[in-house]
């Protein structure tokens, strides 16, 4: 049986067909699939933005975010299930990079769904292989005194960049530096923003 | 093998598009995560290995042109139908009345 | 099942070829790399993705290579690729071994 023994091409269509033989089945019901897919959509990248700030004004928390990611992040409050999280923190000479060369694998209990860049072969063909190309088409040139650290998520753990903290922050107060953080700093093709 | 790109050569630019979400898509998403989830009443349909089994053995023009959550539901009807838990051709039937009510509706 | 090998520890990836799903991605086989961690034991995807749901848990490691090891033409070389690399791919890499490929 091969996929194109399928003949139908409107996935909207077949979808609804599938999950009408699921119910059929007793596997799920509707009120199921509405309630996890709303559970997907709350899920954006201002979770882990909370994650970075907090780490950012509280050193222990940030140790221990480093050692157990999943742990760590419980200690806020956010259900994340079974992710196994590992936090890779960038300091003055690493810069951290994310990708999933052999499909998507992304933290999405923390940054909800990933951006369609990150899941096209041009992004995890060259990350791992020309990382420092890849960042200046987002915007980022990095000195050369910096060491750019590629992770491919190859497995059962799931990647956050601890990006640093931005220059001038030191008058804003937590919540203040979340919203400096965006989905793209902590994959790291991208720095937090600047204040002001 | 076609899915396991990395460092494959590339000039591409990385396209930065974003499509905004079909509800079907975020549909797609949901029941692969109550297939594969242990904590369900009578436990995991499939695991997010086999899922990506079934992505990986796609033709691979499908595999680099189909979308994300396209190839996601091609590849969980397949790894169902292997548990006889659906069948595909049934399922493409059902699909075609479903998308000519749809198509024909009054409004 | 206890781990085989610590972090810093030597290791070089398997140049096996395998069909049908495997998680060790080709342009890391045969390459050396240094233990970053154990992440943990792990059920093998090579069996969780055919059915084969109840098989033993392997050790999992974090490896990190030196991007020049993986792409002869790497320009940066203090760039480093972590990768997640199960036990059953992983062999010791005697320190001699670096010793020999390098230039005199």
């Amino acid at each position: 049986m091969t996929h194109h023994d399928l003949g139908h091409r409107d996935f909207e269509a077949l979808e609804q067909a599938f999950r009408e033989a699921l119910i059929g089945r007793g596997v799920l019901t509707d009120a199921d699939v509405n309630e996890r897919a709303e559970l997907m959509y709350s899920r954006t990248p201002a979770l882990g933005a909370r994650v970075v700030a907090r780490a950012w004004f509280d050193p222990a928390f940030k140790a221990r975010l480093l050692a157990d990611g999943s742990a760590a992040v419980r200690e806020l409050g956010i259900e994340v299930g079974s992710l196994r999280l590992v936090v890779v923190a960038d300091e003055e000479k690493v810069h951290n990079l994310i990708v999933c060369t052999l499909c998507s694998c992304y933290p999405r209990m923390l940054l909800g769904i990933p951006p369609d860049w990150y899941k096209s072969i041009a992004y995890r063909s060259r990350a791992v292989r020309e990382p420092r190309s890849v960042l200046v088409e987002f915007g980022l040139t990095l000195p050369d005194d910096v060491a750019v650290r590629v992770h491919d998520s190859t497995a059962d753990m799931r990647y956050l960049v601890l990006p640093l903290r931005p220059a001038g922050t030191d008058e804003l107060d937590e919540a203040a530096c979340a919203a400096l953080v965006s989905r793209d700093a902590m994959i790291g093709v991208a720095l937090p923003r600047a204040p002001g | 093998m076609t899915h396991d790109v990395g460092g494959e050569p590339s000039d591409e630019a990385i396209p930065r598009t974003q499509h905004p979400f079909m509800p079907w898509e975020l549909r797609v998403d949901a029941l692969m995560w109550l297939l594969t989830d242990p904590a369900r009443p009578g436990g995991p349909r499939m695991t997010v290995d086999e899922l990506r089994r079934g992505i990986e053995s796609l033709p691979a023009d499908d595999y680099r042109e189909l979308g994300y959550y396209e190839k996601w539901l091609l590849s969980m009807i397949a790894i169902l139908a292997e548990r006889g838990i659906v069948d595909p051709e049934a399922l493409a039937g059902r699909a075609e009345a479903i998308a000519h009510e749809r198509d024909h509706a009054h409004p | 099942m206890s781990p085989r090998f610590a972090p810093g520890d030597r290791v070089r990836v398997a140049e096996r070829e395998v069909a049908g799903h495997v998680r060790t991605p080709l342009y890391i086989r045969g390459k050396p790399g240094v233990i970053e961690r154990i992440c943990g034991a792990f059920r093998n995807p090579e069996q969780l993705a055919y059915g084969e749901w109840d098989g033993p848990a392997v050790p999992l490691y974090r490896v990190r290579f030196q991007l020049g090891d993986v792409w002869p033409s790497a320009e940066a070389t203090r760039d480093t690729l972590d990768v997640e690399i199960y036990e059953h791919w992983l062999s010791s890499e005697p320190f001699e071994h670096r010793l020999e490929s390098k230039p005199a």
